[in-house]
């Protein structure tokens, strides 16, 4: 009854689907003839030679076909002309469940075949990554039990429960017993996790190693930066008003210090000048922008016409002179703030000068490790996955991550078949138009004396900078060291 | 139909004290089953306008080296020579974000259905405040229309992604989409808050007090039950996200420090704020994004109830059970927002008591999902659309939900966090799922509010190919988020690692097109069953809630003619043993038991001309604009 379909209100549009049917026969026709020209071997499933755009194509004339069957509404003509019904549309959708639900089944099957060994899992390169990898698959087992069972028990009651006429649904919709099950179990089960999850949480965040060398990662628009300690296996001190051009981290050091303040004073008095002059700029620009629009070059030269309009606007509403002042503030600003933080002489202690900063990253196999985050503009994210470790870089506020890395990228490239894999550290929270490729390589190797033959290479803060010199060559893995930069 | 209107009101008393124009009739209506019909509209026109957007980054995210002539045509600048520009594809990722979780699946789901079901189901004749209803409706209007202006802006859209943390979203110069473009933005969701707070206050005023005679509360629905528990989440939450944004506000224009402190940009040097930090607005924004995910949930998981119940033939299993469980799953949401913190720099051991909190919120849920399986245990299913709908949301809820239990596992996300592993759980356990409840909820309801039914066999397309694609979209990005993908990455070419994942990220979009075109045959379905669908009968689902009792074929401000139904029962007797029919409305007097109520009190219809005298006019116009007094 309620089931019946509105046929009379579609039919109408019979006319103009059939001819769209007609302009999908000859998309089809054309794609079998293009594909008849060439007779192509017999291939090996292999997805990524597939055509897509025809595939998608193929797929819109499929949709627009359905709703050409729909339009014609065979099933319901046939009820009409032999007044029987023929169609049941619970045993059709009955059916197409229990279908879906097969196919869905072998889909995952597939993909865990095809991409299984691409997932991270017991696998980790850390210490603390083989607790969670094994915690994934306790939490994994679980879930896949109840997943399995109950999108079994939603598509079999669909085809064992579908209308029929003469049945009566079950008078059924209590029962105590049932209801305190289905709330205790999964208490249960979730109390064991919590708790695994709580230890694991607790042991990989809260635990003390005094053993672990610090290293700083510096985070930026859009790069990383390592920097680490040199004899005195202490990180210097830094501060965001420090940061220049020459003094990237912004590091507590009192050439930078100085270099910086006469800088920023040079900035301001190139400000006042302007200020002084402002008025005179804005008639002088506001000539040139008349006669821009008298000889018509304004047409010619849009952007720049704009540019320059846009320029005149501000100055003649006195845009120009506050962002002028604004900015003359915020250098002053700096100045003293480089003042209050140079005055704190305890800081220059000169434990940043023999810092070193890299543009990668070359760890221990073994060693403990702690990393210091620290970001220059916006939030960033460490993310290491094959290390099962992340961390926020916030500005304003010092993040940490410890870990201890337990394979060489060597021994990664043999595990994983790949002469070419290295592990990464990725930018994983979204930072602005270059997030995608914001990424520093990370290196393990298996002895103190690759990772000091690398550290040695790179440049102290202070240093003054020298030629590169060639790597020497060491073991068996010297491959994987990065090469040398100085910079 | 005007004249039938006015001879059915005439015949029972109902006088209008003015014909209704154009105006107070379509636009500025106040009658809540109008306004049911903008929300839905607007949500219908948004969610088109969200979906073609994921489109457009799905295609960039599928053949990255491609060019497509198309998009230069659409987005101009910001695609030229066919390849999207990465500072629009973060603001599409933005863009569709916001528009899905606040202006669909929040405004278009609770806004359509709250207020169609809330005056229908418990028996009133209109919402406690017509004019907040219509306020409400309009501030959301606005707040779409600002929205969809700051997509427009020549610096682009808001791009530092839905939850738009700073300093990414406060400072101008990190981002071109941080300028106009951010301002527009707030602005919207201030204007969206606005609108949601009117609505909720609505709506819990109308269920509280509204409800007929016999409507006890345990004889409610649980699409009430559910909206009226997402009308105190929305009340108790979206002003925190207003504070958050205010203070946002004040940092991007008047210079104060709530997030920012020791900022350096690149070609500026260092900004002069201190003092604030980035990590409070999170903790702000998902004091609102967490009890969020909830209130576009839950009203999905209400209809589905009522749908499931009505379409097995069978009373739900567990309707105290249920109601507890979301009334468990309200609570806590308020106490778990931590979670989507864990490694933000947020004191560690803070993460660990959010872990164990937010793992409790499975137990509700849980019960949840083993109640749907119950009731549908020896029912009589009929697949109609709604049905089908309901339970691919059944099904959404139990894949996407499982992968909560990883997510919310401090340890595990770690390296989950922020991965493809969390986009696949949040788009199949709020997305796909509360999306499908809002189809599950026109197709049921779409007799209610146009008096035609929708076409099955076009529904069912509609739904397989949406339940298909939609697995095949959000399944494979599991496998992805576990091999360490992270997400809103413009393109994989870059990372060698990642190339891998090239073919499913095609069949990811290929997947996606086919959904987005079985949703042209919803609005196919849609638009033309309006006009020409075959006329409803008065309660086509043989259902047994009040809203079929309120005659179909006319318009009638006030919903029911002469006196409002009594309630016997509650809303779930179906197949009932000892009645030849498999259904039992609630304002059918049961014959066999004793009377319970005195005979129903004849309340008339309301005269809107009769405004009561009043000492001072001052109030009696307050009382009128805010349709105190009707």
């Amino acid at each position: 009854m309620m089931l019946t379909l509105p046929k009379k209100s579609f039919n109408l549009l019979n006319k103009k689907l059939l001819s769209l049917l007609m302009a999908c026969m000859a998309t089809v026709m054309s794609f079998a003839q293009a594909a008849s020209d060439v007779i192509q071997p017999p291939q090996e499933f292999d997805p990524s030679s597939w055509n897509w755009m025809n595939i998608l194509i193929c797929a819109l004339i499929l949709l627009i076909t359905l709703v050409i069957a729909r339009a014609f509404d065979i099933g319901g003509l046939a009820e009409k002309i032999t007044g029987k019904k023929i169609v049941n549309p619970h045993k059709i959708n009955a059916i197409v469940g229990i279908v879906v639900l097969i196919l869905g089944f072998v889909g995952v099957w597939y993909e865990m075949k095809y991409h299984g060994k691409f997932l991270l899992l017991s696998n980790s390169a850390s210490e603390h990554g083989a607790e969670l990898d094994s915690m994934f698959m306790w939490t994994f087992g679980f879930t896949f039990v109840v997943f399995i069972l109950t999108e079994f028990l939603l598509f079999y009651f669909m085809i064992r429960y579908y209308y029929r006429e003469d049945r009566k649904a079950d008078y059924f919709f209590h029962n105590n017993k049932l209801e305190i099950v289905w709330t205790i179990v999964p208490a249960i089960v979730l109390t064991f996790l919590v708790l695994r999850g709580f230890n694991v949480w607790t042991k990989i965040t809260q635990t003390p190693n005094d053993k672990a060398e610090e290293v700083e990662i510096f985070a930026y628009q859009f790069g990383w930066k390592a920097r680490y300690a040199g004899e005195d296996k202490k990180l210097g001190e830094n501060s965001f008003v420090m940061i220049s051009g020459t003094n990237p981290l912004g590091l507590a050091v009192e050439d930078e210090a100085d270099k910086l303040k006469a800088t920023l004073q040079t900035e301001i008095d190139e400000i006042k000048a302007k200020l002084a002059s402002a008025n005179d700029s804005t008639v002088v620009w506001r000539a040139a922008l008349n006669k821009m629009e008298s000889t018509g070059l304004s047409n010619t030269y849009v952007s720049e016409y704009k540019a320059l309009r846009e320029k005149v606007l501000d100055a003649e509403s006195g845009a120009y002179v506050r962002q002028m002042e604004k900015e003359k503030k915020r250098k002053e600003t700096n100045i003293k703030r480089v003042d209050l933080f140079k005055s704190k002489q305890e800081i220059f202690n000169k434990a940043a000068y023999d810092d070193r900063v890299t543009t990668e990253i070359v760890l221990i196999k073994n060693k403990p490790y702690m990393f210091r985050f620290r970001a220059r503009d916006v939030i960033h994210s460490a993310y290491m996955p094959e290390f099962r470790a992340q961390m926020n870089c916030v500005p304003g506020m010092s993040t940490v991550f410890p870990f201890t890395p337990i394979k060489t990228t060597v021994e990664a490239r043999k595990a994983k078949g790949n002469d070419k894999f290295d592990y990464y550290l990725y930018c994983n929270k979204i930072c602005g138009a270059a997030h995608y490729n914001m990424k520093i390589k990370i290196t393990v190797v298996g002895s103190e004396a690759e990772y000091q033959t690398w550290l040695a290479a790179q440049a102290k803060v202070v240093a003054p900078p020298v030629e590169a010199a060639p790597a020497t060559p060491a073991s068996d893995s010297t491959a994987v060291l990065p090469a040398v930069a100085v910079n | 139909m005007s004249t039938s209107a006015s001879h059915a009101a005439d015949h029972h008393g109902h006088d209008h004290h003015h014909q209704e124009s154009f105006i107070s009739k379509y636009v500025f209506s106040m009658d809540h089953k109008m306004i049911s019909k903008q929300f839905l509209i607007t949500g219908i026109i948004m969610g088109v306008i969200g979906m073609g957007m994921s489109l457009l980054f799905r295609l960039q995210l599928a053949w990255p080296d491609e060019q497509f002539g198309i998009l230069e045509m659409l987005l101009g600048k910001w695609a030229v020579d066919g390849k999207l520009d990465p500072n629009f594809y973060m603001g599409l990722v933005t863009s569709h974000g916001t528009i899905m979780v606040f202006y669909v699946l929040t405004a278009g789901l609770s806004g359509t259905f709250s207020n169609l079901l809330i005056p229908l189901q418990i028996g009133a004749r209109d919402m406690a405040s017509p004019f907040m209803n219509m306020l409400s409706y309009w501030f959301f209007f606005l707040s779409s229309v600002v929205l969809l202006v700051s997509v427009g802006v020549e610096t682009g859209p808001a791009s530092a992604g839905w939850t738009v943390y700073p300093p990414l979203s406060a400072l101008e110069k990190a981002m071109p989409g941080s300028g106009l473009g951010m301002t527009l933005w707030l602005v919207a969701i201030a204007l969206f808050i606005i609108s949601a707070l009117l609505g909720g206050m609505n709506y819990i005023a109308t269920v509280l007090n509204q409800r007929t005679k016999g409507m006890s509360m345990n004889r409610m629905p649980l699409t009430i039950w559910a909206f009226l528990f997402t009308a105190v989440l929305g009340l108790l939450s979206f002003p925190v996200l207003l504070g958050a944004s205010l203070f946002l506000i004040f940092d991007r224009s008047f210079g104060t420090s709530f997030y920012l402190s020791d900022i350096y940009l690149e070609g500026i040097g260092a900004l002069e704020n201190v003092g604030g930090s980035p990590v409070l607005y999170q903790h702000l924004f998902w004091f609102l994004g967490h009890p969020e995910v909830y209130i576009i949930l839950m009203p999905a998981l209400g209809i589905t109830s009522e749908v499931i119940s009505t379409n097995a033939r069978k009373p739900i299993f567990g309707y105290t059970a249920m109601i507890i469980s979301l009334m468990g799953i309200s609570i806590l949401s308020f106490i778990v927002w931590g979670h989507h913190m864990f490694i933000t720099g947020m004191n560690p051991f803070l993460g660990s008591v959010f872990m164990i909190l937010t793992l409790i919120i499975a137990v509700p849920s849980a019960v949840k999902a083993f109640n749907y399986l119950t009731t549908l245990w020896r029912g009589n299913l009929r697949f109609t659309p709604a049905m089908l709908f309901s339970i691919g949301l059944v099904s959404f809820f139990i894949s996407g939900g499982l992968t909560g239990i990883y997510l919310g596992n401090a340890a595990m996300d770690i390296q989950l966090h922020d991965s493809y592993f969390v986009v696949a759980h949040f788009h199949l356990v709020m997305g796909s799922a509360a999306i499908f409840g809002m189809f599950a909820g026109i197709y049921h309801w779409f007799p209610r509010m146009y008096g035609r039914m929708m076409n099955n066999t076009l529904g069912y397309f509609h739904f397989w190919l949406t339940f298909i694609s939609a697995y095949l979209v959000f399944f494979p990005m599991h496998f992805m988020g576990l091999a360490g993908v992270p997400r809103r990455y413009y393109q994989f070419t870059l990372m060698e690692d990642f190339s891998v994942w090239a073919d499913v990220n095609k069949l990811i979009t290929v997947s996606a097109i086919v959904g987005g075109f079985a949703q042209l045959l919803f609005l196919y379905n849609f638009f033309v069953s309006i006009f020409r669908g075959k006329k409803a009968d008065q309660n086509p689902w043989l259902s047994n809630t009040l809203e079929w009792t309120s005659p179909m074929d006319v318009r009638l401000h006030g919903n029911w003619p002469g006196e409002l139904p009594t309630v016997y029962r509650g809303p779930h007797e179906y197949s009932r043993p000892d009645r030849e029919l498999d259904y039992f409305p609630q304002n059918e007097p049961d014959e066999t038991a004793p009377e319970v109520f005195e005979p129903a009190v004849v309340t008339e219809a309301p005269k809107a001309e009769e405004v009561p005298a009043e000492n001072s006019v001052f109030f009696a116009a307050i009382k009128r604009v805010f349709g105190l007094s009707r």
